[in-house]
């Protein structure tokens, strides 16, 4: 079953087009990466789907409905959840109230304390720091928060963008154990990645973007098998 | 020291109220980057609507106020959707100007309605003695109010969803609309919020002194004064704020005419912008 399906989207800031006509299917109960190098289009697609940009064509329909015209919290409220690039946390609150804040859907709301416990249990340095502002946290823990806050969000489909970026090595193994956590857990989920091998390796299906359109699709082991991917983007 | 005690006494308490309005001009700055110019027309609003109230239906002056409040988080909702969010995201000089042009509708069909002739509400509670000092009913009850809406706001903002949404949006608001918060909505209630502290807080000060229809320049130019003293965005600096300007007008007047009152305000004023421009307790 599909949980999402974007039919050629355009998108672009101001004059620029960045997205022609890219078309994504997202299966329920996958993990679904979109890979690309810097540039190629990424974080738009993903600022698209959710509504922070406008798309300038094309639909997008979630859990059965359409929903190309939906505003972020709209879209939230439905159990689209993203975690956007560079953490976007509420620096001035606790860990506390950003994790209550990621369960603002009405949804999400009756099982905030079960998946309060999920977090913690997840990332217990989370809970450890739980009264201090957020904005004091490690790049690393800040990571881990943001991550939290969409849980909390109780979603549907879980949208990373960019996760690894500017962590440590070993951070990024961590965080990619704990993106394989999620997805054995049966999370839905659509990883935005620069870090293509790690990416490849952790997913179901891969989408390559290139100059905002989609290059090559497939699943994630034969996509990793490719020339092309291999010379251009693994480095191989 | 007969004359300073009851003097500066006298000043706290007005200084509360002060710093209440102070906190409807430092909410709506700190929430969504608007320097709202409507505020002392928005205080006066308060002031002629607990005097109409009183005068004209014989409403206890804190009845009009509790009107007061509810009509301000209305007119603030709906002065939000047509003065501040269409021009939101764009440069600050037009929420500026929209903000004086609604001063200026307010006041002009005040003007025409009542015209400037000042008003004063016949209302008195007597007055308490404390030791050798005696405080008039209506200014500690005023400073009372002020303190219990203070500590509400407080409450709100820390421990209900929705208050929390408010920091929320006021921090990052774009991660706010992806957790699920309607900022929209949010921006409509925190102005809302600000308009009706600063209603409030006027319906407070036209129990203290007579008033008229030019008087909200007066008191927003102290909120100003005020929300720089204690960081412009910062509650709680509000609160500071206005009962350190509360206690210059305590202070001054036993010791030079009270003409220098301002003259001492603005000074100080000045000084915090050179000296400190985030405020005492610092900026959002």
């Amino acid at each position: 079953m599909m949980i999402l399906e974007a039919r050629d989207l355009a998108s672009g800031y101001g004059e620029l087009q960045i997205l022609w006509d890219v078309s994504l299917n997202l299966q329920q109960g996958r993990l679904t990466t979109v890979v690309g190098s810097n540039g190629a289009g990424k974080t738009t697609l993903l600022r698209t789907l959710m509504g922070l940009l406008k798309p300038w064509k094309g639909t997008i329909s979630f859990d059965g409905r359409d929903v190309t015209r939906l505003s972020p919290h709209e879209k939230a409220e439905l159990g689209m959840i993203l975690i956007p690039e560079g953490r976007q946390l509420f620096t001035d609150m606790t860990v506390l109230e950003n994790l209550e804040m990621g369960a603002t859907p009405k949804r999400a709301r009756p099982k905030m304390e079960e998946n309060l416990e999920k977090v913690f249990e997840l990332f217990p340095r989370l809970k450890e720091r739980m009264h201090q502002k957020a904005g004091t946290l490690s790049g690393g823990e800040q990571q881990m928060l943001a991550i939290g806050r969409g849980i909390m969000g109780d979603p549907l489909l879980l949208m990373l963008d960019e996760p690894s970026l500017g962590l440590a090595p070993l951070l990024v193994i961590e965080l990619f154990d704990i993106i394989r956590k999620l997805k054995e857990a049966g999370l839905t989920m659509l990883l935005v990645e620069q870090n293509v091998h790690l990416a490849l390796a952790v997913s179901d299906y891969a989408y390559v973007l290139s100059q905002g359109r989609i290059e090559i699709e497939g699943e994630a082991a034969v996509v990793r098998q490719m020339d092309e991917v291999r010379e251009a983007y693994l480095g191989l | 020291m007969d004359v300073l005690l009851p003097s500066l006494v006298d000043g706290l308490l007005i200084g509360f109220v002060y710093g209440l309005a102070a906190m409807g001009l430092t909410l709506i700055f700190g929430v969504m980057d608007v320097v709202n110019l409507s505020h002392g027309a928005l205080i006066v609003l308060g002031m002629f609507g607990v005097y109409l109230l009183y005068t004209a239906l014989g409403l206890p002056p804190y009845v009009g106020l509790f009107i007061m409040l509810i009509a301000g988080i209305l007119l603030g909702m709906a002065l939000y959707g047509i003065a501040i969010h269409p021009l939101l995201g764009g440069p600050h000089l037009s929420t500026l100007l929209s903000t004086f042009a609604v001063s200026m509708v307010i006041i002009g069909v005040g003007t025409a309605l009542f015209t400037s002739t000042p008003r004063n509400i016949d209302f008195s509670l007597g007055a308490v003695q404390v030791g050798n000092i005696r405080l008039l009913g209506t200014r500690v009850v005023a400073a009372f109010v002020a303190i219990i809406m203070a500590v509400g706001l407080y409450v709100f903002m820390y421990r209900t969803h929705t208050g929390k949404s408010i920091r929320a949006v006021a921090n990052n608001r774009d991660a706010a609309e992806l957790v699920g918060i309607p900022s929209r909505r949010i921006l409509a209630l925190s102005f809302g919020l600000g308009t009706m502290l600063a209603m409030v807080s006027g319906g407070l000060i036209a129990t203290l002194f007579p008033f008229n229809i030019l008087s909200g320049g007066v008191y927003e130019l102290k909120s100003f004064v005020i929300c720089v003293l204690g960081g412009m965005g910062n509650p709680t600096g509000a609160l500071l704020g206005g009962l350190i300007l509360g206690l210059i007008e305590g202070f001054v007047p036993v010791f030079m005419p009270v003409g220098w009152t301002p003259v001492i305000e603005f000074t100080l004023f000045v000084i915090i912008l050179l000296v400190r421009p985030s405020g005492l307790l610092g900026a959002r």
